[in-house]
């Protein structure tokens, strides 16, 4: 027993920082119907600035944490809800997810690019000194971690039985479109559960620095924990996410004496959470999990037309013609953007096409690039190893699918979310994955007799494969299966009520795109010969996906801009701008969220008035109004 | 001194017009009551007067002001949708849902004794979690929220649906009773007889546009019935 208790001291420290997240996390969703997944970046911030005003501008300890908690989160919060969520009120929910997720990478690259990406250590907080129980060294720190956390819980349900603010919380919660018929400013409430979920990130955040140190992508992802808390809970219940997060963190901390002469499972004490977001969404009973976003517009209405032949061939010319005029580090930049073409027209598949999130997409380049260069060592021919790298890759595709059949929208988003940080702590390491060395290495090949190690060969093969494969998804949204996945886009139960069964569409498209991801990881992981293990991580997935939204993601020409997008940065090979690349694509994937189709959109039909806001605005301007205008032919 | 007023509003959801131009008022003290067969556009044009739905053009005005744009500035400046379906909050209890409609904890009790007043079974159920109450009594509650603001002009929709007779008749005395102490009301019902007997101007409306507006005895004349309401009785 007595050895097992350190664990369970360590247990409930980490568990209560994860209940104080999980518990704001749930504030916020609940009254506003968003999901916040921005939670951990709003307690990054807060940290950095507890950080700096106790060591830069030398402020007292509790003054530094009154001030980040009591001020900076609480005005985040608030702006957040005015300036970024005001906007999502007639909003789909793509934009739902791919705001806050914007607002995330935005945060996150924001603060690296200002305050460095290097973990700083921070000076505990409460005393160090222990005391013993039952010849266990107990810190007063942790106690006071576990204290502080309970203290907070028991003041927010105080706060929601005893005032007139929690009542009305609660209005908003079960009706609120009852609370504004009520006469109650249903808006300020928001704005106040926004404030309380702000201070409670930055609470855990802050309690949490002193243990594992202030760094963005550690702090960025350790609070996003919570989320497997807050999914325990439903997402609605703030009792239930505190313990499901404090068993999350109790797991974890046995799992760590379990696994600790096993060094092969090493990544599963900190993936645990993750494996209880994955495992409860996928395994919960359909209709369990209810969207509680407001007043979605069905998106069936959008009309994009396709890539014209000759402007196909003129970008192909172009294409051709680019290794002949451009030479050195800036060849390497164009081959990286075919292979980014690829990239985007496979995740384009699924967020553009059958309108379904994937926040894992990282995990099927990463092991597309591994098992390519395993294969190769093996001495496999690159055509067979490439190919049959994308095969190895399906399965995983297909495990991702298994939510999809079930879950859309934001539950969807989240489980592929926790597959993607899953995937990544327990394949990586594995000798599929990147091995111990946490790198691989790959050559360029030569296929029957001809060479394409020079730039310019491999440039025109990866020109080849991408030319072939963005041609086979052309195929595809053409026929059945693109047809069969708009029509699910748009209803589901439309389509099993024709006797169509939509479980064999949904997993084809997700190994399809599983399959293309490999490929376009092999493609770049060859080019560059070496990949590893920070190359394809988690939140590449994320910022692939907010650029994909800015650019726009139902067309080709928007999967094309996306791409330019992303290798922009090396092109210029300034590093100012790929620091900042991370803030940009997160403001402009805020920004663009709700267009049409991104700044493909934008060039087809100009559109100012989205960017400037939906309803109202919108709403203004609309030909549907100028139809209405008395003496037209309504009124007649 | 009209307390509602209704000029050439249109409404609609996306690319769907409803209201084509609907004029209708409300003069203080009066009930009108709305008719119409369904997808008429009768609880379109409510929730475009409590400003839950933005018009597309034409004014509304409130006792001469014009009202304000949002939903929960038009309840504070009197006015009461007691919408389609249950308006109450589930998952609260009886006297939560009746602090909430009062504005506040502080004003709850005198709210609950004018509730009480008029329906008694509230009271019993005073703690009661409010989704968990009989369909009528929910019905009850939700009305109530007309009994304890003061608001001066209340839109009731269909405060019949779902429920039995013997609860008819409380609810209907409910609003025989805010009626007399003078409030302004728009009603829409499907029982038409019922409401015939309450109101002092009837509002027939047809494919989004006013096609008929008359007193009461206008309309019990089987012929303008049949003609407005496309039904014979």
């Amino acid at each position: 027993m007595s050895e097992w208790l350190p664990f369970v001291v360590a247990g409930l420290t980490s568990g209560a920082v994860y209940a104080l997240a999980a518990t704001g996390l749930v504030v916020t969703y609940t009254t506003s119907g968003v999901f916040n997944f921005a939670h951990g970046a709003v307690g990054l911030v807060a940290a950095v600035a507890f950080y700096w005003l106790r060591v830069d501008a030398g402020a007292p300890t509790w003054v530094a944490i009154a001030v980040a908690v009591l001020g900076v989160a609480p005005a985040l919060g608030f702006l957040i809800d005015r300036v970024f969520l005001a906007r999502l009120d007639q909003a789909g929910t793509a934009a739902q997810v791919v705001i806050p997720l914007g607002l995330l990478v935005a945060l996150q690259g924001g603060v690296t690019a200002t305050f460095g990406a290097a973990s700083r250590q921070v000076d505990p907080i409460f005393s160090t000194s222990s005391f013993a129980v039952a010849g266990t060294r107990i810190g007063w720190d942790q106690v006071s971690v576990v204290g502080v956390a309970t203290a907070a819980a028991v003041a927010l349900a105080v706060f929601f039985r005893c005032s007139d603010l929690g009542l009305r919380m609660r209005a908003v919660v079960d009706d609120r479109e009852l609370t504004l018929l009520a006469g109650i400013r249903a808006g300020r409430v928001t704005s106040a559960a926004w404030i309380i979920g702000s201070a409670f990130a930055a609470l855990s955040a802050i309690l949490l620095v002193p243990f594992v140190g202030l760094d963005a992508a550690i702090l960025t992802l350790l609070v996003v924990q919570a989320f497997g808390g807050a999914v325990v809970g439903r997402l609605t219940s703030i009792p239930l996410a505190f313990a499901g997060a404090m068993a999350i963190g109790l797991g974890a901390s046995f799992t760590t004496k379990l696994v600790v002469s096993r060094p092969g499972l090493a990544g599963l004490p900190t993936s645990l959470p993750f494996i209880v977001l994955f495992a409860v969404l996928v395994f919960s009973p359909k209709g369990r999990f209810r969207d509680l976003a407001r007043s979605k517009v069905s998106r069936s209405s959008i009309r994009t037309r396709r890539m014209s032949l000759p402007a196909g061939a003129a970008l192909l010319a172009g294409a051709l013609a680019v290794p002949f005029v451009v030479h050195g580090g800036k060849l390497l930049v164009a081959t990286a953007f075919l292979a980014y073409v690829l990239l985007f027209v496979s995740l384009g598949l699924l967020v553009g096409l059958s309108r379904q999130l994937s926040l894992c997409h990282a995990v099927f380049l990463a092991l597309g690039t591994t098992i390519l260069a395993h294969l190769s060592d093996a001495g496999l021919p690159f055509p067979l190893a490439l190919l049959l790298g994308g095969l190895a890759v399906v399965p995983l595709g297909v495990a991702v699918a298994l939510p999809a059949i079930r879950l859309s929208g934001l539950f969807l988003a989240l489980a592929t979310f926790g597959f993607g940080i899953l995937a990544q702590s327990l394949l990586f390491g594995t000798s599929i994955g990147f091995g111990g060395t946490g790198a691989v290495t790959l050559r360029r090949p030569e296929i029957l007799g001809m060479s394409f190690t020079g730039d310019r060969a491999y440039y025109l093969l990866v020109l080849a494969i991408v030319v072939v494969g963005v041609g086979a998804v052309e195929v595809v949204t053409r026929t059945r299966l693109g047809r069969l996945l708009r029509a699910l886009a748009d209803s589901p139960v439309a389509v099993e009520s024709l006797g169509v069964n939509p479980v064999a569409s949904r997993v084809l498209v997700f190994a399809f795109t599983a399959f293309l991801g490999a490929l376009s990881g092999g493609l770049l992981g060859t080019l560059y010969r070496s990949v590893n293990t920070t190359s394809f991580d988690f939140s590449a997935s994320l910022l692939w996906l907010t650029i994909l939204v800015t650019a726009g993601p139902v067309t080709l020409g928007g999967q094309i801009i996306a791409a330019a997008l992303l290798a922009l940065p090396a092109w210029f090979t300034t590093p100012a701008l790929s620091e900042y690349q991370a803030v940009a694509f997160g403001a402009a994937a805020i920004l663009l969220a709700q267009s049409r189709n991104g700044l493909a959109g934008l060039w087809r039909r100009p559109d100012f008035a989205r960017l400037a806001g939906e309803g109202r605005a919108r709403l203004a301007r609309s030909p549907v109004r100028d139809r209405l205008r008395p003496g037209a032919e309504v009124r007649a | 001194m009209k307390a509602l007023e209704l000029a050439g509003v249109h409404a609609g959801y996306g690319r769907t017009t409803v209201l084509r131009g609907v004029d209708l008022s409300v003069p203080q003290g009066a009930t009108v009551a709305l008719l119409g067969a369904n997808g008429a556009g009768k609880t379109t044009l409510l929730r475009a007067v409590a400003g839950l739905l933005p018009l597309r053009d034409g004014e509304i005005r409130l006792a001469g002001r014009p009202a304000p744009s949002s939903a929960d500035g038009r309840a504070r400046a009197g006015l009461c949708l007691v919408p389609e379906g249950r308006g109450i909050f589930p998952r609260l209890t009886v006297e939560e849902n009746v602090a909430l409609f009062a504005g506040g904890r502080r004003r709850r009790a005198e709210a609950f004794d004018r509730v009480a007043g008029v329906f008694p079974v509230l009271a019993q159920r005073r703690s009661q979690v409010a989704g968990t109450m009989s369909g009528g009594q929910q019905q009850m509650l939700a009305f109530s929220r007309a009994l304890c603001t003061d608001a001066s002009v209340i839109l009731a929709d269909e405060l019949s649906f779902g429920l039995a007779p013997i609860v008819l008749d409380e609810l209907f005395e409910a609003v025989a009773g805010l009626r007399d102490a003078g409030r302004s009301l728009l009603i829409v019902e499907q029982f038409v007889d019922r409401v015939m007997g309450l109101a002092d101007w009837i509002y027939v409306l047809d494919k989004g546009t006013v096609t008929f507006v008359g007193e009461p005895a206008q309309l019990a004349d089987g012929r303008v019935f049949e003609r407005y309401l496309g039904a014979s009785r």
